[in-house]
């Protein structure tokens, strides 16, 4: 699914991250854990193309593809999500024409025609379901007003609706009560499948008490300096990042 | 706020001028609209000279290429109890020259005056050029007024977010657009501005 090699990224003059390997196979979940600073969100940003974020070296290749040549909206249409740190408001726009700009766009891609408005919205309100979003919201600006708890859940419906491959949450459980967090992991292991990809990045153990992975990473200092299994989430619980 | 004197600012400007009186109760609607392939000048002085009053002006312009659009906007409440509205909004690409100058006037007697006007600009190129000049002069103490003025581009953080979830560039940046005008869109006109946004 994805294949990291050797990636070296900088903002401005700023090196961030200085040379991460990491392989995720179909159907597997792997949680990336850090402290603050470590580089977690950059490589979010990176692999979704965020503009201002230079690759200087190293390679990701996303099902067999050059990902780093893809545009944003073209690695969307191949099938990655990045659920936001920070989901944007875009006051003006409503959930509903946003989504279905979205949806539209991927279905564009792949040659299939427009979905008609009637169907799109029994879809859409079958996945507001699935995340226990009031159906009021469909009219709401995006993200305009939103609690944090509202945006982040936002963020997991929009996944659930367009149906991604690979999935990066980052950093999905900051801001979130308890309630708010069963939900969003409910979400996000209603959509596990054997197929589907994810990448976790957190720096708390919470969110994966919900969603266990499969592999866990420990990133520091733009680099992976420890991978393994779900014992890990403990030993960084009890002992902190200081140990690696 | 203390009483300076209190003059006429402006005379009416030429031939292009258009001078608004709006009476006791009445209510004055003006909308204008500047698309694309048009310069133009907008030169507005309105009245309100009976108690009760109410004015409220539109303006949208989106403009390339060469053009020029200037706007001048002097809203006088000369009476108490008006209300008065400007919404300005418009994007400027190309190698557009756009200036607003508004002016909002309190007369002495115009107690009770609501009055309030926002002018909004987005520029899409370094060669568009936005010049904006709100004005308030107020002789009253009674009153309600309120300006505005922004000049700033395109956001990008929204940009990416709508990009992240598949929408081309160039949808997503007429989205954007389009609901920043959507204050001063017309009714009915949608579907044209919608176009004209897409053919800048």
């Amino acid at each position: 699914m994805l294949d990291i090699k050797n990636l070296h990224a900088k903002i401005g003059d700023k090196e961030i991250l200085r040379g991460i390997d990491l392989h995720i196979g179909p159907g597997e979940v792997h949680a990336v854990m850090g402290p603050n600073g470590a580089g977690k969100s950059t490589l979010s940003a990176v692999l979704t193309g965020r503009p201002d974020y230079e690759v200087t070296e190293g390679s990701v290749l996303y099902k067999g593809q050059d990902l780093l040549a893809l545009s944003p909206e073209e690695r969307a249409w191949a099938g990655l999500f990045l659920s936001f740190q920070y989901p944007i408001e875009i006051p003006g726009v409503t959930i509903t024409a946003f989504m279905k700009a979205a949806v539209n766009a991927k279905r564009g891609a792949q040659g299939l025609p427009e979905l008609k408005a009637g169907d799109f919205l029994k879809l859409m309100k079958e996945k507001m379901a699935l995340v226990q979003m009031k159906p009021e919201f469909a009219k709401r600006e995006v993200n305009v007003g939103f609690s944090g708890g509202e945006k982040k859940r936002n963020e997991i419906f929009q996944m659930a609706l367009l149906d991604p491959d690979l999935s990066i949450l980052d950093e999905t459980d900051s801001g979130l009560d308890v309630d708010a967090l069963k939900i969003v992991a409910d979400g996000v292991n209603t959509l596990r499948t054997p197929s589907k990809s994810a990448i976790i990045i957190t720096h708390y153990h919470k969110l994966l008490e919900y969603v266990q992975p499969d592999v866990v990473h420990v990133l520091k200092a733009g680099r992976i300096v420890y991978t393994g299994g779900r014992d890990l989430i403990d030993a960084i619980e009890s002992k902190g990042f200081d140990q690696f | 706020m203390g009483h300076g004197r209190y003059i006429d600012p402006f005379v009416i400007a030429g031939p292009t001028g258009n001078l608004f009186r709006v009476e006791a109760g009445q209510t004055l609607n003006l909308q204008y609209v500047v698309l694309p392939g048009e310069s133009r000048d907008i030169d507005v002085n309105i009245d309100l000279v009976g108690p009760g009053a109410q004015a409220h002006v539109k303006v949208l312009y989106l403009s390339g290429g060469e053009e020029q659009v200037n706007i001048r906007i002097l809203m006088h409440h000369r009476a108490p109890g008006c209300h008065s509205t400007q919404k300005i909004h418009g994007i400027a690409g190309g190698s557009a020259r756009i200036g607003f100058h508004g002016a909002i006037v309190v007369a002495p007697d115009a107690q009770q005056t609501e009055a309030y006007q926002e002018n909004h600009n987005i520029v899409l190129t370094p060669e568009a050029q936005v010049k904006t000049e709100p004005q308030l002069e107020i002789y009253a103490d009674d009153v309600k007024c309120s300006h505005g003025a922004t000049v700033g581009q395109l956001n990008a953080d929204e940009l990416f977010y709508m990009r992240s979830r598949g929408i081309p560039e160039a949808e997503a940046r007429t989205l954007q657009m389009l609901s920043f005008l959507s204050p001063v869109i017309p009714e009915g006109r949608e579907e044209e501005i919608e176009a004209a946004v897409r053919s800048l």
